[in-house]
Parts: structure tokens; sequence; C-alpha cells
């Protein structure tokens, strides 16, 4: 599987590589996205598809291999929780990166069931394993995106109620566990159909203009930014919450992203490295920053990415944690940074590179 | 006294004379070319009442004090009124042959304006969609009085619901259909207060103020805000869905003649893509389609109003407003390039076709008309 990807993806980055030697006057703007499209997109979504595979993989070795001891219990369920948070990591990066067809229709809620307000997530998948006990992934499609993505099975995975070394809590959550890692690796094979179609694919339509989804390379280059921006501006959202800064300064740790997995933090940390790659392009290829030549703006922005990341490189204990401790003003000074570099993005950036990002979208009536 | 081209330009002694009269002809001989009606912003934040010709020309873009939303033409004068966007106090009429500003129209006290309003056949009124500050939410709909030159208060009656926002004429032009979207808001405030008792409906009421009907949607917290008639008297809303982001829920509705106002069907795939926002609603009467916008979602779409066959679903990045031109539609954008959809004849086989136009890219506002 993993091979045929890589071949895939060879395939295409040589194509759009061919396409582009024949524009030999392209613009700057199309080449950044002809890069981007390239060199941090595909890759990235490469990157998701095999950890969704590895996440079905080890879902299915877990389930249908018995383990007579604890220790092999503790064993399997570890290297399940590894491949869990090697696919919700991944799925962190990608929000920066999700401009096209996952931006569409329901797809990010099919992954991720955030914020859970209410706690819906333990609720609806206790009552969808009464209802079908031997649960398909076919038949998981047809039910609510509330169980069809990695918050119910970060639930079946961490949370205190449930024991998966015990085999009869194993027989009744591993067909959902089964199910949800089947549903991700079809979503995200599925995308990276719609990012690899020759001509009329995500990558093509970043690459070459006009095209049905784009008429030039500014509107692209402004839908990716958007995407982006949006992205640090979740950030805000993502560690606000939890903190009380949207409940009158009372916390709210369960309103932190991956709390029951206690990854809160680092799948910011993941969130954030996605942006800089728009930001910086991936392995010395082109990037936003390639179109900036105000190199004062281009080092305010380098460096409010490093200050962020050094500071959430800095912690050692969950967000779930950290909220309700006294002194919070290691997370107060993150959430000034946060917004800092959502505040640097979405004027300076935008302003210097002449994009308006989402007008009625973001403001509309 | 009824309006006349001669009272319009004896009255306002700014726009009289030979030189008028011929900018007057001037204007009059453009009219086969569509001129496009819209707020805008630059870049800068700054508003303007602006006037494209669909060839890209400016007619003018002329910087007002706060955000306006939709506009409306008189029937027959060169003016239009660019309404304040809610919670403004303000709108702007303008003099649509240089874009000067004729008047500032202020809201009267405890009211604001929800950015909608509509001229009458005869010129000589104006109703307009407003908040009762002093009991927040409450809808009136305020009548000013057109005497050639200002528009002026006269009187005001019930929008019969909370928060009216669009508002149009029915075909006999004697009745008023009004969208409420039955949110609260206060003065100078955007902040919903009622999320979850919310009391959104379609109302028919006479122009001089009596409720003819009055008519929910099953989904409570769908707010139901924009709207356009048909030369028939179909009406199609647009709805606003202010609950649970994950859930699936109508977006649109419809109200044909003499029958009761109902979701009109919209596939799975394109209310998922809407992101339960539409912004705004445009029916081409004379081609019997509908269009509408979804700037959250970036989607545009057509059907045909007759038998809600999807005639067309695109991306459109930030689409704003649209309008109806022969044989199609324009639509704008507050991110990107404007589109020209021509989609007479168009059928889910035979798509609508689009073109670029050359107006300014971006940054228009949800509403415009031509």
């Amino acid at each position: 599987m993993r091979d045929v990807l890589k071949s895939r993806l060879t395939i295409v980055i040589a194509l759009l590589s061919a396409s582009l030697g024949i524009i030999s006057c392209s613009l700057p703007r199309q080449d950044v996205l002809s890069d981007l499209a390239q060199y941090t997109y595909l890759p990235a979504y490469g990157q998701w598809l095999e950890s969704n595979v590895t996440l079905t993989d080890h879902t299915k070795q877990f389930c249908q291999t018995p383990t007579d001891t604890s220790a092999q219990s503790s064993k399997a369920i570890e290297r399940l929780r590894n491949a869990f948070y090697s696919a919700q990591s991944q799925w962190s990066l990608m929000q920066p990166l999700l401009v096209g067809p996952m931006s569409e229709g329901n797809k990010s809620w099919q992954v991720q069931f955030y914020p859970d307000k209410r706690n819906l997530v333990a609720r609806q998948t206790e009552t969808l394993l009464d209802k079908m006990p031997t649960l398909t992934p076919q038949q998981l499609s047809e039910e609510s995106v509330v169980v069809q993505g990695l918050t119910a099975f970060e639930y079946i995975l961490f949370d205190e109620s449930i024991d998966l070394a015990q085999p009869s809590k194993k027989k009744r959550y591993c067909p959902l566990l089964m199910a949800i890692a089947e549903h991700q690796r079809a979503l995200t094979e599925d995308l990276q159909q719609q990012w690899l179609t020759p001509t009329s694919g995500m990558a093509a339509q970043l690459s070459q203009f006009p095209n049905d989804r784009y008429l030039d390379q500014n509107e692209a280059l402004a839908d990716a930014l958007l995407i982006q921006i949006s992205a640090i501006d979740n950030l805000k959202k993502k560690l606000g919450a939890p903190l009380g800064r949207l409940s009158r300064g009372a916390p709210q740790p369960y309103l932190s992203e991956a709390w029951r997995s206690g990854r809160s933090l680092s799948n910011m940390l993941a969130t954030l490295n996605g942006a800089r790659e728009i930001w910086t392009g991936s392995n010395g290829q082109l990037g936003v920053r390639s179109l900036i030549n105000d190199r004062e703006l281009s080092h305010k922005i380098d460096q409010a990415y490093d200050v962020t990341q050094a500071q959430l490189k800095g912690f050692q204990q969950p967000l779930f944690q950290l909220v309700t401790q006294s002194d919070t003003s290691a997370l107060d000074a993150l959430y000034e940074s946060f917004d800092a570099l959502h505040r640097i993005h979405h004027n300076e950036l935008a302003q210097s590179l002449n994009i308006q990002i989402g007008f009625n979208a973001a403001d509309g009536d | 006294m009824t309006v006349s081209r001669r009272t319009f330009l004896g009255l306002s002694g700014a726009i009289a004379g030979a030189g008028m009269i011929g900018g007057w002809a001037f204007w009059q001989q453009r009219q086969h070319r569509p001129l496009i009606l819209s707020a805008r912003n630059d870049q800068s934040g700054q508003h303007y009442a602006a006037g494209f010709y669909l060839d890209g020309r400016c007619a003018f873009q002329t910087p007002v004090a706060t955000r306006c939303h939709d506009i409306t033409r008189h029937p027959f004068l060169p003016i239009a009124l660019f309404v304040g966007r809610r919670p403004s106090t303000e709108s702007y009429l303008i003099d649509l042959r240089d874009g000067r500003l004729l008047q500032t129209l202020r809201s009267q006290t405890n009211r604001h304006f929800y950015g909608h309003a509509i001229f009458d056949a005869s010129g000589d009124w104006l109703f307009s969609t407003e908040n009762d500050t002093r009991y927040p939410g409450k809808g009136v709909i305020s009548a000013y009085r057109f005497d050639g030159a200002q528009l002026l208060p006269h009187h005001e009656f019930p929008s019969y619901g909370i928060g009216p926002h669009q508002l149009a004429w029915m075909p006999d032009g004697n009745t008023i259909v009004v969208a409420n979207g039955g949110i609260r808001t206060e003065a100078d405030s955007r902040k919903e207060m009622n999320l979850n008792a919310m009391e959104p409906s379609l109302v028919l009421v006479s122009r001089d103020g009596r409720l003819l009907s009055k008519e929910t949607l099953p989904e409570q917290q769908s707010s139901i805000r924009h709207l356009n008639v048909a030369a028939d008297g179909t009406i199609v809303t647009g709805q606003q869905f202010m609950g649970d982001a994950y859930k699936e829920v109508p977006l649109l509705a419809i109200k044909r003649p003499h029958q009761p106002f109902t979701t009109f069907p919209v596939s799975h795939r394109a209310l998922s893509e809407m992101r339960h926002y539409t912004a705004s609603i445009s029916i081409n009467s004379e081609l019997r389609q509908l269009a509408i916008t979804a700037p959250r979602g970036n989607r545009f779409y057509i059907w045909n109003l007759n038998n809600a066959e999807l005639l067309l679903d695109v991306n459109v990045p930030d689409c704003a407003g649209v309008g109806a031109v022969k044989n199609g539609f324009v639509v704008t954008s507050g991110q990107g390039k404007c589109r020209l959809f021509t989609s007479i004849g168009a059928t889910a086989e035979h798509q609508p076709t689009s073109k670029a136009l050359t107006l300014p890219a971006g940054l228009w506002d949800n509403h415009l008309i031509c």
C-alpha cells in the first residue's frame, strides 16, 4: 500500500514538474503555489493517508489477536495508542493545509468532533454500540459524524471507564475501532485521489490558472492563506476555551482538544509546524515568504514562529492539568503569541500581499 | 405630492442645470449596460457606495461613513438608497449619475437599520426594516416619504416578528413580504441574545401595516434572512442556521403562490457545502432560475425554479452578491474576481458557463442590484 502511494506521488510530482517546465514565464505566486502543492501539500496528504493505513493495520492487529497475559494486552494497547498519536498528530499538522476538497462539506467533522461541549462523543458511542454491536464500516458511514472520527477513537482508547485489556470490553469496542480506522483510511485515500487527479485535481488547480476552482493565482493564494490563518486562529480558540477566556475566566479543562489522550499541546505544535511550512516552503522549495520583499516583516514572522514553537515545546504537563493550576501565566503568554501570530498574518502579511482574507465569509449578515 | 423627473430635477438644486440634464440623458443611454450597485470596502477599511458597469468601468465610488448592505433603487429617477448594515443608524441616498451623496438618512431615535429597504412603485415611499431598541429585536417597518429631494420619516408599523432583515414587494405592489430573522440584538451590537429562543418567521403585510399571514419553518434556529420574489409571486428565502455546527439542516425555503411556506429541496452534498450560511438570493424570472451565494462554503448555485433541478454548483471564493441579468447572473466576491454566469437554456447536463469580469476583485458586500 505504502509503495503504491509513494509511486503515485512520484508520478504526479514528475508530471507537475514537467508541466511547469513548459510554463517558462510563470508568475512568482504561481511558482510558490506550485511548489507548495508539490513539496508541502501532496507529501502531507500522503503522510496523513499513511498514518491512517498504519492505524487501520494496528487496529486490526489489536482486535484480531488474542492477548493471553496482561503484559501482552498492555503492549498491544500501547502499540495502538502510538498509531493513534501518529494519526492525530498528522491530522493536527494538516489543519493549515486543508485548502480545497477537505474544507468542503462536513469532512472535518468526520475526522474530529471538537469542541464536544456536551460530551456527545461518549454518549453517542455507547448508544451506537448498544444498538449495533457488530457495526461495520459501511454502517458507520451512515451514522452521525459524532462517532465517525478520531475523537470517538480517542474516547475508547483513553477514557478511564474503558479498560480494553478486558476481553469483554475489547469485544464491545473493537467493531467501532475498526470501523473508524477504516473510515479514516477511506476518507484520506479519497482525498488524496482528489489532489492527484491530473488537470482537475487540487494539485493541478494550485499550479495552472484559470481552472474550475480559481480564476487566477491571486484567488488560489488567498484561499491557501485563508485556511492557514484560520488554523492559527483556531489555535487561539483551542487554548482560549479551556483557559476560560470564552467563559468569563472559569477554566474549562474538558474543552481541551485532546484531553483524554493528553496531547492537546503537542497537537498545537503540529498545527503550528504545518502553518510554518506554508510560510517557508518545504525542503528549500518556495513558500509564501519568497513573495515578501519587506525583510522586516519576514523577520518578524520568522521570529513569531520561533517564539511560539519554543513556548509550546516548554510545557511538561498536559493542557488539561495546566489550565486548572493557579499560575497560568505561561499559557496566557502562549495565547498572546498565538494572537500575535494571527494578527501578523491576517493584517500585515495579507496587506503586504494585497490579499483580502474572508470578507463576507468571516463577517456577513 | 407625486415625484416626477421634473420634480426631482427642480427640487435638487445641486443637480439642476443644463449640464446635469445632459448627464441625465447620458445616464439614460447607459441603461442597456447594467449598472451594478453594491456596498464595497477598500483594503484600509474605508466603506463605499459603489456603482460599476458590467464592463468594469467605474461609475462612482462614494466614500460613506458606515458599511452598507443592500441597495434599493428609485423606480424611475437615477437615485438609490444604500442601506446601512445593522446596527447602523445611517443610510445614504446617492445620485447614480455621478455618485454624489444627496442625503444621509438617519434612523429615528431608538431605531437602527437592518441593511434592507425598498422603494415602492410610485417612488413616493420607502420602507425599511428596523429594530426598536427599547424592546431589542422588536421589528418595525419604517415608512419614509420621498419629497423629490429627501427621504422624510413618516410613520411605522410592526414587522410582526423579531429581527426583521430583508423585505420585498409582492407582484401586486401593495403587499410586502418580510423575513423576520428571529434574533434579538441590542442597539450598537451584533451580539445575538436569544439563540435558544429564536422566533424566525415569514410575514406578509399590507403596505398600510395589516398582517396578512405569518408562517414559520420547523427549524427554530434557522434565521430566515434573505429572500427574493419571482414575477409570479413565488417567494424563496435563504436561512442561516445558528445551532450546532455539525448538524445538517435545510437552508432554503419556498412559498409558491397560494401554497404554504416549505423547504426547498437541496441535496445533502450542497447543504453540507453551505456551512449553515446562505447570503444573497436572486431569481431570474425570465429564465425561471434561482441563484444563491454561500460565502462560508465558497459556493455559488443555480437551480431551475420550476422543478428544483440543480443546474450549477461551483466554487466562487467568498461569493457575495448575486443579481439577475439578461441570460444569467452576475456574482461578486469578497475575496476574488467577479463572474458572469450565462445560464439561459441550462440543464444539469448543459451547465451554465462563466467568465471573469473586469470589475475590481474582492471586498464586495453581500448584496448587489443591477
